[in-house]
């Protein structure tokens, strides 16, 4: 194999591997916190990519569509919570689990009825069209400006919660929800929070993800295994654990599309077999 | 006591056996096929998630599966009817076996998750490979062969025939259903399902019997599997896809969890809704969805309680009126 090809690989993985870990922590901090995967994290990254494409439509162009995006859909998280999520707590999580699954049809549906079928391409904004010269190989600026973004964020993420008094709230609420709550913090409010953070944080994801993917309907559904892989690679709750693995799934998955292209996305659960034989706990999962 | 249960368990199979009688005058023959394809798959989903415990996310991975080895055996190799059958129920067990293995390593959320994320690598798989599936195109030409047995060889040319084919085909895992989950073997699935920690200390190997009980139900996926790609003739890429899997378990569900009866249920309410309203609107996706949330917002107890509730409701209704001419 050659030197720019392999080294653009994994530029690639690690640009898509921060989307990963993206959605690799707000699932996390969901199901730490609620127990619950949330089969509705695919639909709310594809509802952030259309409304960051809607809003990229106005005056203030993409920019404003990333806005749209995390706060659009870390609005329609904290509703979904509310006003769904909510009625459950205390009944099986199975049945959380099939009223994200039903509401991530719908938002499906939504979007073919809104935005139709059919794929849609985006062009990055003008400012980070073209390439880059590294040296070894000549590298698109938009993916190299996304791997900023996702690392950016997915530190803030981290410092949110490991440095911040609410993020210790949300930690407290994972670790041991009944105690929190006993120790008079509104877990309920975390609760919405939490879905709402998580929820922003798929939306920007998707958002950041138009220009390189394009629009689809079935986005949602195609992002969501990895998604989960890396939950589960990770280790329950383990917010860095996700992190890593988003890293490791995205870089494995593009690596293999320039060895052998048919096998990349098998490959990601091959290496999530292997982990769960290996590792059952996840990288850096606890329990 | 054994006589009154068995009594009642005739009056089932006489109440059954109308059923089937009944059904392919009441939707098109083809639909009344499908709803005994698909309870035959949701059986095996209802040892599983109602008997068990364990919610599979992932039963078109086996329902897949089946189809396309059913049917590659049909296109490549001619095989008999009979041998296309347990090809699929083989394929569907062997798949179930390698995935359950890891998927039961870890019990809940994350069963659930693994079984979906497993199902979703194979529909990848399915959809690219196109050599072997026909990718988004479909398998076609997928042979109905004849019953045979013995020297009987009864063609399957029509659509009745094949309904009554696979109705018998679905009383003869149905039977088979109701002795695995009155065996032994079920008591320990529903004591598993109950308090696994005790099933544990009592000394029975927990994994072992998720794990036996995931296999069966990849069994019954991957003949149904089969039957489905028969059908039409043709194995859908749908066969293998989440939202299959999601009709399952949705079939389950509203037939109500962990009832025999219930995937029966569950299977004619769904496939008659989205034969009733897909003459409405074509986005079959979008009322799934909307009848899951109603259902898990309002109806948990699928069908069976919306039943009783309703039941429930004209008692007490007649209850009132009866107090109400008494008072006057």
């Amino acid at each position: 194999m050659n030197l720019p090809l392999f080294v653009g690989a994994i530029l690639n993985g690690l640009a898509t591997g921060g989307i990963y870990a993206l959605m690799g922590v707000g699932l996390s901090v969901i199901l730490g916190l609620l127990n619950l995967p949330n089969f509705a994290h695919g639909a709310l990254y594809a509802v952030g990519a259309y409304l960051c494409y809607a809003a990229a439509a106005g005056p203030f162009g993409f920019w404003a569509g990333i806005v749209a995006a995390t706060l659009g859909v870390a609005a329609l998280g904290g509703l979904i919570e509310l006003l769904g999520v909510r009625r459950l707590y205390g009944s099986h999580p199975d049945y959380v689990l099939l009223l994200t699954f039903g509401l991530s049809l719908m938002l499906t549906e939504v979007i073919i009825l809104v935005w139709g079928p059919i794929g849609i391409t985006f062009q990055p904004p003008p400012i980070l069209a073209g390439g880059v010269d590294l040296g070894v190989t000549v590298y698109p600026k938009y993916r190299l400006a996304i791997l900023a973004a996702t690392l950016l964020l997915v530190l803030a993420t981290w410092l949110f919660l490991e440095r911040t008094r609410y993020g210790a709230i949300i930690r407290a609420g994972i670790e041991d929800r009944d105690m929190a709550s006993a120790l008079g913090i509104n877990i309920r409010r975390v609760f919405t929070v939490a879905f709402a953070a998580g929820a922003g944080l798929a939306g920007l994801g998707g958002a950041l993800m138009v220009p390189v993917r394009g629009l689809l309907p079935a986005m949602g559904s195609d992002i969501l295994p990895f998604a989960f892989v890396v939950v589960v690679l990770g280790g329950l709750g383990s917010l860095p654990g996700a992190i890593l693995a988003g890293m490791l799934v995205g870089v494995v998955q593009s690596v293999m599309t320039v060895i052998w292209a048919p096998g990349a996305d098998a490959s990601v659960f091959a290496l999530m077999s292997l982990g769960i034989a290996v590792l059952p706990q996840g990288l850096l999962g606890k329990r | 006591m054994a006589r009154p249960g068995r009594q009642r368990s005739l009056r089932h199979l006489a109440a059954l056996l109308a059923f089937a009688a009944a059904l392919p005058f009441a939707v098109r023959p083809v639909v009344a096929v499908e709803i005994w394809i698909f309870a035959i798959a949701a059986m095996g989903l209802n040892l599983i998630f109602g008997y068990t415990g364990m919610l599979s996310f992932g039963q078109a991975t086996f329902f897949g599966l089946g189809a396309y080895a059913g049917g590659l055996l049909l296109v490549h190799f001619q095989v008999p009817l009979f041998a296309a059958l347990a090809g699929g129920a083989l394929a569907g067990a062997l798949a179930a076996a390698a995935i359950g293995y890891l998927c039961i390593q870890r019990a809940g959320t994350y069963f659930i998750m693994l079984t979906f994320g497993f199902n979703q690598m194979f529909y990848f798989i399915a959809y690219k490979w196109t050599a072997l599936t026909g990718g988004d195109d479909g398998l076609p030409n997928v042979p109905r062969p004849p019953a045979t047995l013995g020297a009987a060889s009864i063609p399957l040319n029509t659509t009745v025939r094949y309904y009554i084919f696979v109705t018998v085909v679905f009383f003869v895992l149905f039977a088979a259903m109701q002795r695995i989950v009155e065996s032994p073997l079920g008591m320990i699935l529903q004591a598993i399902r109950e308090r696994p920690e005790r099933a544990a200390a009592v000394g029975y190997n927990t994994k072992l019997y998720r794990w036996i009980a995931f296999v069966i139900a990849g069994a019954y996926a991957g003949l149904a599997g089969v039957l489905y790609g028969m059908m039409f003739g043709i194995v859908p890429l749908d066969a293998i896809s989440f939202i299959t899997s999601g009709d399952m378990v949705f079939m389950v569900l509203i037939g109500g969890v962990g009832n025999l009866y219930g995937p029966i249920l569950g299977a004619t309410g769904l496939k008659w809704l989205s034969e009733v309203v897909s003459v409405l609107w074509k986005r079959w996706p979008m009322i799934l969805g909307a009848a899951l949330v109603i259902v898990v917002l309002f109806l948990r107890g699928g069908l069976v309680e919306a039943w009783v509730r309703a039941r429930g409701a004209v008692a007490a209704r007649r209850a009132a009126r009866g107090a109400g001419a008494e008072a006057a």
